[in-house]
């Protein structure tokens, strides 16, 4: 990801609200991020069923690490439409 | 009726009773039926009960009925022998009741006359004791008199004659005036002599010479009773003899000695002493019977008697009073009936009288005789001593006619001169008025000249002076043009130096934001400038337009601009694939897509994303920011939310530049217009 790392204006530090260019941008990173964590969450799980339950099979890792990829698929989606929409303004903690 | 109700209310109530349960449809036919045989029924069961009363029909029963007390005091019930009937035996013939009761049998007449007295003995008893309380009873009830008075015999004068005798008993007085009682049917007896009759007119002169003593005219006349009428009558006969005898000595005619001598008589007999001298002393043995009122009248035999004197001269006072004298005596001498004795000495007495009353005559003419000569000669003196006097008036008078006349004429003379006098002295004082006027309209006249001088002179010298000032006032206005035209020179310098330092102002600005390599704020310089331009609606507009940020941030230069457009470039780029709602998937394909797609140049035609950042970037390559701006705002979508902050920027910039110019223009009209 060579465009998340360029720095923003040095001079300009607006640190409450992005520039509008970077408005993308900001999108993706917190998608890859939280699909990162989701998967991990949901691949560790998986990995602590198969062991407990499933005698270390391999579809329940996989089935968690789906779950996880799956939820963080969801959310990046519906931070994308509703960014898009006009009129309608959400303030993320 | 009561009972007969109650009759058949039995009969119903018999009925079942009597007749056999099997005949009941029988007993409510005859019940339909009618009454009469219900009673036939009740009638018959009585009957059976007791044979006391037979079948009677109801109401004759009712009347007939001997058990029946009378119906109390309703009328008076000839058939019914009450005890109060005042029947008297002796009026009443053969009563039935003795005659029935004296018709038994006649075998023991002791006991039978014995009891026959007894009998009328208590009849007697009870029909006076009946009579007694019935006038007793009368006398307090109005009704019961009535009653009594009409039906029993003498009854009504025995009720009267008690009436009598209690209405004497309390009022006595009135009761000695009226003995009798009003209407006894006696017969009334009035006296030949009293009431009107016939006879009325010759009584008052005949009663008294004819009749002897026997018939008094009338008891009211007689005694001199307190009755009021006979007063009254007293009282009008002795007015009546006033009036008559006062009138005599004015009436002059000859028949009125004769009449008035009549009159005297005429009432003589109202006069007591006149009246009862005459009644014993008339000699006459005549016996005149006075004739009854039914019979023809019949005039007295006529006395001799003397003639009252009659003279001619009556109005003559003296001989009046004689003959007067002499007919009072022979009114005496006719009353007392002895005229024989007098009328000879009578007689004389007349001629005396007579005689003097010729003599009387002829002194009398004589008298008037020498009165009238008298009354002549008085008459002449008068008329002499009248003219005489009516002479000496006359002279006198023109005497002082005369007089007057000439006083007159003095004193119209004075009166004349007084007034021409004063006339004169009006005259003169109206003149000294005038000619003091005119000397004062004069005066006044005067004054006002000089006055009317003064001013003329006034107003030349203050022409002149006006002339010499005008030339004054003309020389001080060009002086004062010179200084305004000096100080409105100053005036365009100040607007000179007030343009220079605009134009300086607005440069030193300009420069501010051209030099700097950040966007630094130039608060200071644009207070600057409005200071100069202090008053100058052009420029403080301008001012206002700048947004406030603009100049408390700074704005950036071009080359920053154009900088940050390349990034926004790029990015824009990389959203200009996707569609309207677009998820994570379209985003990842537009982005990858994006880095495929071709690059365009310079002023590329056409709507798409592409080409219109290839148009700004070149229009902000020749500086054109102005296109630049316009073209990034025809974007949409995504595109456009991610070049917003460079937009916005690129806007404010485009105002301050505006701002600039906009005062940069002014100046150099303001310049311009002061020139």
């Amino acid at each position: 990801m060579p465009e998340t790392t360029i720095p923003p204006p040095p001079v300009v530090a607006r640190p409450s609200k992005p520039v509008s260019e970077s408005l993308l941008n900001e999108k993706w990173d917190r998608c890859l991020s939280s699909l990162l964590i989701r998967s991990s969450l949901g691949l560790s799980f998986g990995v602590v069923f198969s062991v407990l339950l499933f005698k270390r099979r391999a579809w329940p890792a996989l089935v968690g690490l789906g779950f996880g990829a799956g939820r963080a698929y969801e959310e990046c989606n519906s931070s994308f439409l509703r960014t898009n929409k006009e009129g309608v303004r959400i303030q993320r903690p | 009726m009561l009972r007969a109700s109650l009759r058949s209310c039995r009969a119903l109530a018999y009925k079942p009773s009597a007749a056999s349960p099997g005949h009941q449809w029988h007993t409510t036919q005859e019940i339909l039926g009618g009454s009469a045989n219900l009673r036939g029924y009740a009638n018959n069961t009585k009957a059976n009960a007791s044979d006391l009363k037979p079948a009677v029909p109801r109401g004759s029963a009712i009347q007939t009925s001997p058990q029946r007390p009378p119906p109390s005091t309703s009328g008076p019930t000839p058939a019914t022998p009450s005890s109060t009937s005042p029947i008297s035996p002796g009026s009443v013939p053969p009563t039935p009741p003795p005659t029935s009761s004296s018709s038994p049998p006649p075998p023991s007449p002791k006991p039978k006359k014995r009891r026959i007295r007894r009998f009328i003995t208590t009849l007697l008893l009870l029909t006076t004791l009946g009579f007694g309380g019935g006038i007793y009873y009368s006398s307090i009830n109005d009704n019961f008199h009535d009653f009594f008075t009409e039906y029993v015999p003498f009854g009504e004068d025995a009720v009267l004659y008690f009436e009598e005798r209690e209405f004497r008993k309390r009022f006595p007085s009135i009761g000695n005036r009226s003995t009798r009682p009003r209407d006894t049917g006696d017969r009334v007896k009035i006296p030949s002599q009293s009431g009107v009759s016939w006879r009325v007119a010759e009584d008052t002169r005949h009663a008294n010479a004819t009749k002897p003593g026997g018939p008094k005219p009338t008891e009211t006349l007689q005694t001199p009773s307190k009755s009021p009428e006979a007063k009254s009558l007293d009282q009008v006969q002795a007015a009546e003899t006033v009036k008559d005898t006062t009138p005599v000595p004015s009436t002059g005619k000859p028949n009125s000695p004769a009449k008035s001598v009549e009159i005297q008589q005429a009432p003589n007999p109202g006069h007591p002493v006149l009246e009862e001298a005459p009644a014993p002393k008339s000699p006459e043995p005549v016996s005149f019977a006075p004739p009854e009122v039914d019979q023809p009248s019949i005039f007295p035999p006529e006395v001799t008697r003397i003639d009252p004197l009659n003279i001619k001269d009556a109005n003559e006072p003296l001989a009046q009073d004689l003959v007067k004298i002499l007919n009072d005596i022979i009114a005496v001498v006719n009353a007392d009936g002895s005229n024989a004795k007098f009328s000879s000495t009578i007689g004389k007495a007349k001629n005396e009288l007579s005689k003097v009353g010729v003599k009387i005559q002829a002194l009398k003419a004589e008298a008037q005789k020498d009165a009238e000569a008298k009354i002549m000669s008085e008459k002449e003196d008068f008329d002499r001593a009248a003219r005489e006097l009516i002479r000496r008036v006359e002279v006198e008078m023109a005497q002082q006619q005369s007089q007057w006349q000439e006083e007159y004429q003095n004193e119209r003379q004075k009166i004349q001169q007084a007034y021409e006098e004063k006339l004169e002295a009006e005259i003169d004082r109206a003149n000294q008025v005038n000619e003091q006027r005119l000397r004062n309209e004069l005066l006044e006249q005067a004054v006002e000249m000089k006055q009317k001088f003064i001013a003329e002179v006034k107003d030349h010298v203050e022409e002149e002076r006006n002339s010499r000032l005008g030339k004054l006032t003309d020389l001080s206005k060009t002086v004062n043009d010179l200084e305004k035209l000096a100080t409105d020179w100053n005036s365009v310098i100040d607007a000179n130096l007030k343009t220079q330092h605009l134009h300086v102002a607005v440069e030193a600005v300009r420069a501010n934001l051209e030099k700097s390599q950040m966007p630094r704020p130039f608060t200071r310089e644009l207070a600057a400038l409005k200071e100069i331009a202090s008053d100058d609606a052009v420029v403080n507009a301008a001012i206002a337009s700048i947004n406030p940020t603009a100049y408390q941030r700074g704005i950036p230069s071009s080359a920053q601009l154009i900088d940050r457009f390349r990034r926004v470039a790029q990015e824009v780029r990389k959203a200009s694939l996707l569609p309207e709602d677009a998820g994570v998937a379209s985003h990842a394909s537009s982005y990858l897509l994006s880095k495929v797609l071709f690059k365009k140049k310079g002023l590329a035609t056409g709507d798409d994303v592409e080409s219109i950042l290839t148009r700004a970037e070149t229009y902000l390559e020749e500086g054109y920011l102005d296109g630049a701006a316009r073209e990034m705002n025809g974007l949409k979508g995504w595109a456009k939310t991610i070049s917003r902050d460079w937009l916005g920027d690129v806007r404010k910039v485009l105002e301050v530049q505006q701002a600039l110019d906009v005062i940069a223009t002014e100046a150099r009209l303001e310049s311009l217009r002061v020139e």
